[in-house]
């Protein structure tokens, strides 16, 4: 048996965890709030919604893919579902599952694109942000509409506005999509694919069908982080996820998780826990009461830090041998 | 103080501060004489933690004005676009009522109107145990629980610059610090109506549903409505990027000649129809007015050159000093003195007062960060 620090070294997502630690025990010994459970419940919120698109953003990224159209999804979905249960009366949980499906549709149609025409996934996934942005707000007519009240009650609070509902979704999509990536054909071709095209080929691998399947699996968990988020704020909003911030925070958790942008290699735990990182980062500033302005400066620096303390332990890491 | 207690060294000059330090220990004549002469490693110790607690002594008793001492209450705003030009003034404010009144404020929201961000910002303001919260409340679903939780927590929430939709101000807020959106919508409009016998009107509007300018809009309309001439008025939806926004009026008034007015209800679209109406020359071919919101630069210079017929100042720094004042004074009587609905005004900005927004740099418009005197002369402009 190896020693337990080995092996917590020896993980790629071992470097993020010690940034993550490193940050509540500085917020929490800045304020006694920090761990308070009303406190960690805002975390938790925070974290969650952005790190279920984080996980699809992982899986293309392995594939040697990226969809910067996934913040679109993210609210183009909950409209999706308000269009479907108050424009054509359709049940609350069907509803749901049609947006979902169109969300994995979109993926699908990224996906066809990007390896049909070899249009680089970059522009595909740019051209698709803007077409649906252009969907969402004609359709919407650019206004915010209530939450529909057919799911008021259960549904509203199992899928989103619930205290720890958003991350017991969170906790097990990361976690099914762990083993996915690790334990299966599906997650060892993804891995293939994007770290050998060629040989993944050779091998006889359907590099388009396994990229097609995570474009579409990347738009789903998106268009369901939007309804969460929906639900959670109770109002749906055509501005829900910023547009491209959602996107932005998820791919660069995705990259703080220790996923390489060149694509081959990532893990979904390493972006749950990126997502963590800017999380804390986000509530702890708030708490200890820095302003707006400043705020953005000292995000950015920490980012920095975090990411050069992880690339150093990193290197740590491959010089203990593997 | 390392002076001080450096070795033998006796100092010649000892600093009034550290002796009224001194003084608050209660000791005796030669150990304070021991103690400013610096002898001894003790005399370190002893001095600084004189200082200290001089200095604590001080921060505690301070009370401000004729008001009681208070505890450092921490107050926290949540904006919708914090790092927007508009709300400097508006930090400005709610800094110097807080020094004026002995009291933190922070910050916090949203850069560009995203409401979960805003939404978990208030959320960390409740769990932070903020004194206090503002508010704008740009979406009258989304902030009713966050408020009802910092309520609960005896936390006093007011709305400031955003209320929810019209009769519907969405939140259980104790009251709403800012411009009567549809009021001064209602204002713009039967400003125009009063140029214009017949003709189309448009209305710009940068982001088309969001609850602090839709209801200008809807006001504008109403009063051409209620006017009861032939006039025309189509909503326009512009951007909240400003560039992007001056693009779709430019091409809106290609496309539509002979417009008897153009309104705008933002401060970017207020801009760009200056712009336009410059660049065309468009009081030559038919447009009798033409007229919006608040004080950027450019808007001033276009209603300095005529382009412009009026803008409308919502006087931001208010926006930030009365919310403060009104979360003090609540704190201050134990609930008593409850914050009430405050419109922060509606003043017209014409060609006849539009000289001293621009000739003067100052912090209540934004302009400048130093506080200083604004002098003006003369009669003051009335009806």
């Amino acid at each position: 048996m190896r020693n337990p620090l080995e092996v917590l070294v020896r993980r790629r997502e071992a470097s993020v965890l010690l940034v993550a630690i490193g940050l509540l025990v500085y917020f929490q010994a800045s304020t006694p709030i920090f761990l308070t459970y009303t406190n960690l419940r805002n975390i938790a919120q925070a974290t969650a919604p952005t790190a279920i698109v984080a996980v699809g953003i992982v899986l293309l990224l392995v594939s040697g893919e990226i969809d910067v159209s996934v913040g679109m999804v993210f609210a183009l979905s909950p409209y999706l579902m308000h269009y479907a249960i108050d424009l054509y009366g359709i049940p609350a949980i069907p509803a749901i599952v049609l947006a979902l499906v169109v969300a994995g549709g979109i993926g699908l149609l990224n996906g066809f694109i990007t390896m049909r025409f070899k249009v680089p996934s970059f522009v595909t996934t740019l051209g698709m942000f803007y077409v649906l942005q252009g969907v969402l707000l004609t359709t919407s007519g650019a206004f915010p509409v209530p939450i529909p009240p057919e799911t008021k009650g259960g549904i509203q609070t199992w899928l989103g506005a619930g205290d720890w509902a958003s991350l017991t979704w969170c906790l097990l999509i990361v976690a099914a999509f762990h083993l996915v990536l690790t334990q299966t054909r599906w997650g060892l071709h993804t891995v293939s694919v994007g770290g050998n095209l060629l040989g993944a080929t050779e091998a006889g691998i359907s590099a388009s069908r396994v990229k097609m399947g995570n474009f579409a699996i990347a738009s789903v968990l998106a268009g369901l982080a939007g309804i969460m988020e929906a639900f959670r704020i109770n109002s749906i909003d055509p501005n829900i996820g910023g547009g491209t911030r959602v996107t932005f925070t998820a791919i660069a958790a995705a990259v703080i998780g220790g996923t390489a942008l060149a694509g081959g290699s990532g893990t979904v735990i390493g972006a749950l826990l990126g997502m963590l990182v800017l999380a804390e980062l986000q509530n702890g500033f708030n708490l200890i009461g820095i302003s707006a302005n400043p705020y953005f400066l000292i995000q950015g620096a920490a980012i920095l830090i975090a990411m050069i303390a992880n690339q150093y332990l990193s290197r740590l890491r491959r010089a203990g041998g593997s | 103080m390392f002076e001080i207690s450096n070795g033998g060294q006796v100092l010649k000059k000892v600093h009034p501060a550290v002796e009224q330090a001194v003084d608050t220990l209660d000791l005796n004549g030669s150990t304070r004489r021991r103690l400013l002469s610096g002898a001894g490693l003790a005399s370190a110790t002893l001095a600084a933690s004189a200082l200290l607690s001089a200095c604590k002594q001080e921060q505690a008793a301070t009370a401000i004005g004729n008001f009681p001492k208070t505890p450092k209450w921490k107050f926290v705003f949540v904006c919708h676009v914090t790092t927007n030009p508009f709300f400097t003034p508006t930090q400005y404010g709610a800094a110097d009522a807080g020094k004026l009144l002995g009291v933190d404020f922070q910050w916090t929201g949203s850069q560009n109107s995203v409401v979960a961000e805003m939404v978990d910002n208030t959320n960390t303001a409740i769990a932070g145990k903020a004194d206090g919260i503002a508010l704008a409340v740009v979406d009258k679903n989304a902030f009713k629980g966050p408020v009802d939780q910092a309520l609960n927590a005896g936390i006093p929430v007011v709305s400031y610059n955003a209320d929810g939709a019209r009769n519907d101000p969405g939140t259980n807020r104790l009251a709403y610090i800012g411009q009567g959106l549809y009021e001064s919508g209602y204002a713009l409009g039967q400003r125009a109506v009063a140029k214009i016998d017949s003709g189309a009107v448009a209305g710009f509007i940068a982001t088309p549903g969001q609850l602090n300018i839709q209801p200008r809009i809807d006001g504008a309309q109403q009063a051409i409505k209620d006017s009861g001439k032939p006039i025309t008025f189509t909503a326009v939806a512009t951007n909240a990027d400003v560039t992007q926004g001056l693009s779709i009026i430019d091409a809106y008034i290609q496309g539509h000649s002979g417009l008897a007015g153009l309104l705008a209800v933002d401060a970017g679209s207020t801009q760009s129809v200056g712009a336009v109406v410059g660049k065309y020359k468009l009081r030559e071919k038919g447009l009798k007015v033409a007229g919006g919101f608040d004080l950027l630069p450019e808007t001033l210079n276009s209603v300095k050159g005529g382009d412009l017929d009026y803008t409308i100042d919502q006087q931001p720094y208010l926006q930030g000093f009365l919310p403060v004042l009104a979360l003090y004074l609540y704190k201050l009587s134990g609930g008593l003195m409850f914050p009430t609905q405050t419109n922060t005004g509606l003043l017209f900005v014409t060609k006849d007062n539009v000289a001293p927004y621009q000739s003067t740099q100052t912090r209540y418009e934004g302009s400048s960060q130093e506080p200083k005197l604004v002098e003006r002369s003369g009669p003051i402009a009335h009806a």
